[in-house]
């Protein structure tokens, strides 16, 4: 019996990058391997021949138990995951600088371990470092979100983009249609705005567009969706809005747009903006001919001298 | 896939080993499982696509979890995948069960719990029918496939290149508990042939 694997195997299971410890069916622990040494602060000899649960008492023992008596019953593998379990055991990590995770990640393989006549005698746990696949998952999680930010954000302006905002429209109206509560929009259009961009240039078109768009979302509630809907145009969702409530909050948005010039290089440029206004009704044949009466009432307060709000005309009231 | 003979000892075999599978079941976690009389069907390729018709009703959303295992025999033995799909079921009574803290379950637990009981599962039932025909199972992580989904994604993501599979479904009830799962066993051709063999080889001994 001069096989050199012999030899070798109690040495790689020692110092193998990975944790592997033994316990009997009380838990007891009967090998500890370096990494389990390295990563627990606590040395083979302080752990062996003592309850784990003892050694480690932050371990839930009720759940531990059942884990591993499921392996001496079934006599099959289990598992645990970070995914779902963050750590078994509470070990430091090795990205204390480039990370802020608290413990060590872990996947744990549960195995039993037979005699010669196949009885359970004993479950080996093997425990994996997964510290650097959840930061990973967790970095690209965090760019996904961004992604979906920036794929609905206007750059411009920040608001709100065109598509975000008419899909929003979409959602709100099939809710309404089933809650049967108010819903208004608001489509409103900066008065004389090629103006400011023929005599000033678009630098200053675009400080306008930015400023106006700014100090309207501050002062919209939380449920209210504003987007950007073409060059000088926005929209606003008002949902659990009607109509008359709906017509006071745009006419103070009005009132602020009109009460402070926009400043671009120190030189004032005064704005108001013209507003058309429309709460859904039933009967509007779907978001297209909502936009278009909306849009119908902002071309009307265009028409009869800007810097005002007007209530469509509903072809049905 | 398989003929009458075939499939006739290949339902024998899978019936006692899932008897062995209820007893470990209630023997681990303390109650009554009940287990359905295993339904073996073969599913061809042009079928997968609406297969769930064969086991669930379409309209609610389920929670999906898969298990690969494969034999100790390598190629010459058992391999596929398992899907636990889990209908109604009562996370609380779930966590009685497997001795979690049932007070916080938060969407990890509850996910550890059906992940858990899926490994339980498939460890009782496919190691009950790889005995019954002499083969030793190893199996892969089980993971979430989905939560809450539709049910036709289940046989959605069978992959095509596979022209048929050999499917073996079996529903757990748990008495007096709400909780309702039916295991999906599937087996590629490749490893259906090594079944047959082994399936001929029974049939021979009787």
């Amino acid at each position: 019996m001069t096989d050199p694997t012999t030899k070798l195997l109690p040495f790689i299971v020692d110092r193998v990058n990975m944790g592997i410890f033994v316990l009997d069916r009380e838990l007891n622990v009967l090998m500890w391997n370096r990494f389990m040494a390295l990563h627990s602060g606590k040395e083979a000899e302080q752990v062996v021949g003592r309850p784990v649960t003892e050694v480690f008492p932050e371990t839930n023992q009720r759940w531990l138990r059942k884990k591993v008596e499921s392996v001496f019953m079934l006599g099959n593998l289990a598992f645990t995951s970070w995914e779902q379990r963050p750590y078994v055991m509470a070990f430091p990590h090795h990205r204390p600088i480039t990370s802020d995770v608290d413990f060590m990640r872990q996947d744990c393989t549960f195995m039993p371990l037979r005699n010669k006549r196949g009885q359970v005698t004993a479950v080996c746990v093997t425990v994996n470092d997964g510290t650097d696949a959840f930061i990973y998952q967790s970095q690209l999680q965090e760019a996904m979100v961004k992604l979906e930010a920036a794929n609905r954000t206007d750059g411009l302006t920040k608001v709100n983009n065109r598509t975000y905002w008419l899909n929003r429209l979409e959602e709100e109206v099939c809710r309404v249609e089933r809650h049967e509560t108010p819903l208004t929009v608001t489509l409103f259009d900066l008065d004389h705005f090629k103006q400011v961009n023929d005599t000033m240039g678009h630098l200053a078109g675009d400080q306008v567009l930015r400023e106006v768009a700014e100090r309207v979302q501050k002062m919209l509630r939380t449920s209210d969706v504003m987007g950007r809907y073409g060059g000088e145009e926005f929209g606003i969702l008002l949902p659990h809005t009607d109509l008359w409530q709906a017509m006071q909050v745009v006419d103070r948005i009005r009132q602020n747009i009109a009460a402070k010039p926009v400043v671009f290089n120190g030189t004032e440029i005064p704005v108001t903006a013209s507003f058309g206004v429309a709460q859904w009704h039933q009967k509007l044949a779907r978001v297209d001919e909502f936009l278009s009466v909306t849009d119908e009432a902002l071309y009307e307060a265009k028409r009869s001298g800007r810097d005002r709000c007007i209530a469509a005309k509903m072809p049905y009231w | 896939m398989l003929t009458e003979d075939q499939r006739d000892c290949l339902q024998e075999t899978v019936n006692v080993a899932m008897g062995k599978a209820g007893d470990v079941l209630a023997r681990l976690l303390d109650v009554f499982v009940t287990l359905s009389v295993p339904r073996i069907i073969a599913i061809e390729r042009d079928e997968f696509g609406r297969a769930h018709n064969k086991f669930f009703d379409a309209t609610t959303p389920v929670s999906v979890v898969r298990q690969g295992f494969y034999s100790s025999r390598h190629s010459q033995g058992l391999r596929g995948e398992c899907i636990l799909v889990f209908n109604e079921t009562s996370y609380r009574e779930l966590a009685e069960l497997m001795s979690y803290d049932h007070n916080d379950l938060d969407e990890s637990a509850e996910t550890e719990l059906l992940v858990d009981v899926t490994n339980v599962l498939c460890g009782a039932c496919l190691g009950g029918f790889a005995e019954q025909v002499g083969d030793t199972l190893s199996y892969s992580r089980p993971s979430l496939a989905g939560r809450q989904v539709p049910v036709e994604s289940i046989f959605a993501s069978i992959a095509t290149s596979n022209d048929r599979i050999l499917l073996i479904s079996i529903s757990f009830k748990i008495e007096n508990r709400t909780f309702d799962c039916t295991m999906l066993l599937m087996m590629p051709a490749i490893a259906v042939t090594q079944l047959v063999e082994v399936l001929d080889r029974l049939l021979e001994a009787v």
